[in-house]
């Protein structure tokens, strides 16, 4: 079943222009009024099940999107629908049937114990007290919150936090899980944690994700699937698995020799250099790898060599330095 | 469950959130208590002045016009002031995580607004009455006049809340709009807060009672010091004609300016 279909989706804001001078009379009577467009006709399905990682540079339109999606936003052309639902004429029925974190808005009453904060949101989201409290119970389970219930939230730290956040979003069952950066700030164990609670939950079939993120990690741990939106357009839109064979397909190669050396390889510049080590890109195909290796060895006495995939941080970031449909599919195809 | 009970469950728990947040930190609420407690007295001060040489002006004498703006500020410091947190969630996009629960947006701050002030009045009126019973003597108040008067303030604290969410929305449309609320505030201490609209000149008086400024504080503070049960009615029906015409305002500016949020930084 389709969750998620947007046609032509597109946003754009009005920016009063500030004009030079305190006191400007032609700013006050016809003030310059610039169009901004955060979003240009944005076609995307998404499937029930699926888990997708929504992604661009600060800026892109992602955010847009989503809080268009959500029905938070109005667009200013073009049709969005969310589980059958126009998300702006109808978004107090949706409310029911999505969830939402943001990693930087809290949901939860700072000053108060999250306990109160899930019996609040089931109020809101009509959960009767018998059930309210079976699903409380699962949840605190299964997040592991038994000793976090009954602390005030400002007391909690920010993993922890994080935790009731996710586990209070999934109180009312979503269909499609928004999140908005939600490990953003956590140290490396909680983002494990975030991840393969929301994997598990994903994968048990309870939840479609749809997640944008800065964090790569994010990405390669939670989603299958990866669509790309820079400037306001979609650039790119794959599998994550293929996204990773493709960052693959360029290797970087380390060397460090005994003693200082002149590592010279006609043709091919280093990205890193010191007296006796360097770092080299090359592509794995075409025997350039076999070539480079034979000829490093080649220079002297080698302590130590090591081969890596290319990140896919690395091609999202170049991906990131294109600015058309064109150049991100010639990058992602070389 | 049913309809209404869903409904009273999601707005009774808003307001009892709300009201458990804002006593996490009693001592936050001191300020507020020790300021209303200031006004009481430099105003009971003020009226012992005025009245030096005479038993009453325009029918209320010393004691009934202290009563008067205890009661005034009662309703202004209870209903509180959320004009500047509302405005500012709208100018920064706050509002626009709200908007995505199955909540009507207006109620829930409604009933969150109401919850505090149902809880605030308490130490309010403590220290005004403390201080009131001792500059003016105590307050002479029926049992009959009870549930005109709690009416009338539940009314007045609503139309505080409904008058200060429109104003609060014109961030909508407005990156700067506190000046709307400074003039409100100091339009509605002249009309009706400071001192009984009959000290003001018949006209005005007159004039006054074709806005909603006076039923926000004359109305409770005036059947709370000069009861008289017609006219007493006749201004709780006032407030009654007030607060829906707010409400609908309200809802009409919600509804268009909703579709202004914007957010910034997103």
């Amino acid at each position: 079943m389709t969750v998620i279909r947007t046609r032509n989706l597109a946003k754009s804001f009005s920016v009063r222009v500030g004009t030079r001078g305190a006191f400007s009379l032609r700013s006050l009577l016809r003030p310059e009024i610039r169009l901004v467009e955060a979003v240009k006709g944005i076609d995307l399905t998404v499937e029930e099940g699926e888990s997708v990682a929504f992604l661009g540079p600060n800026g892109a339109g992602k955010s847009t999107t989503i809080k268009m999606m959500t029905g938070i936003l109005y667009p200013s052309s073009g049709t969005i629908d969310v589980l059958g639902f126009d998300p702006q004429r109808d978004r107090k029925r949706l409310g029911f049937l999505i969830g939402s974190v943001f990693g930087q808005k809290s949901q939860l009453w700072y000053h108060l114990p999250p306990r109160d904060s899930f019996r609040l949101l089931g109020a809101i989201y009509e959960i009767e007290p018998r059930e309210l409290a079976k699903r409380t119970g699962e949840l605190v389970e299964r997040f592991g919150l038994a000793d976090l219930m009954d602390i005030p939230v400002r007391k909690l730290s920010l993993g922890q936090r994080i935790r009731c956040e996710i586990a209070a979003s999934l109180l009312h069952r979503p269909r499609l899980l928004f999140l908005d950066e939600p490990t953003i700030g956590l140290d490396v164990v909680v983002k494990q944690e975030i991840r393969a609670l929301l994997d598990e939950w994903n994968r048990e079939g309870k939840v479609t994700i749809f997640l944008t993120s800065h964090d790569v990690g994010d990405v390669e741990k939670l989603c299958r699937r990866a669509i790309l939106i820079h400037h306001g357009t979609i650039l790119l839109d794959e599998s994550v698995k293929s996204l990773k064979r493709r960052a693959g397909q360029r290797k970087i190669v380390g060397v460090r020799y005994e003693s200082p050396t002149a590592i010279d390889i006609p043709g091919l510049e280093a990205e890193k250099r010191t007296p006796d080590a360097a770092k080299f890109f090359v592509d794995s195909g075409a025997g350039d790898l076999q070539n480079l290796i034979r000829r490093l060895v080649n220079l002297g006495p080698v302590a130590d060599l090591t081969v890596e995939d290319e990140p896919l941080e690395n091609l999202i970031a170049d991906l990131y330095r294109t600015g058309s449909k064109e150049e991100a599919d010639e990058l992602v195809n070389r | 469950m049913n309809w209404l009970t869903a409904k009273r469950r999601k707005y009774g728990s808003s307001a009892e959130v709300a009201i458990r947040n804002r006593w996490a930190y009693p001592g936050d609420f001191l300020g507020l208590v020790i300021t209303y407690g200031l006004f009481v007295f430099v105003f009971s001060r003020i009226w012992i002045a005025a009245y030096s040489g005479r038993a009453e002006i325009v029918g209320y004498d010393r004691s009934m016009a202290t009563w008067y703006f205890i009661v005034a500020e009662l309703v202004v410091f209870s209903s509180g002031n959320h004009f500047w947190s509302f405005a500012r969630e709208i100018r920064d996009g706050q509002v626009a995580y709200s908007l995505g629960r199955p909540y009507g947006f207006l109620a829930y701050q409604y009933a969150q607004k109401m919850g505090l002030a149902l809880t605030q009045w308490v130490p309010f009126a403590a220290i005004g009455g403390l201080i009131g019973t001792a500059m003016a003597g105590p307050l002479r108040f029926s049992a009959a006049q009870l549930p005109v008067f709690v009416l009338s303030f539940l009314l007045a604290a609503s139309l505080q809340y409904l008058i200060q969410a429109c104003l609060a929305m014109t961030a909508f449309w407005l990156e700067e709009n506190s000046a709307f609320y400074w003039i409100y505030s100091k339009i509605s201490l002249v009309l009706g807060t400071l001192m009984p609209l009959e000290f003001l000149p018949l006209p005005l008086m007159r004039a006054t009672l074709f806005t909603p400024f006076p039923y926000v504080t004359y109305v409770p503070a005036r059947i709370a010091v000069a009861w008289e049960p017609g006219r007493a009615w006749a201004l709780v029906g006032g407030q009654v004609a007030w607060t829906v015409a707010v409400g609908l305002l309200a809802a009409a500016i919600f509804s268009r300016g909703v579709r202004k949020t914007t957010i910034h930084g997103g």
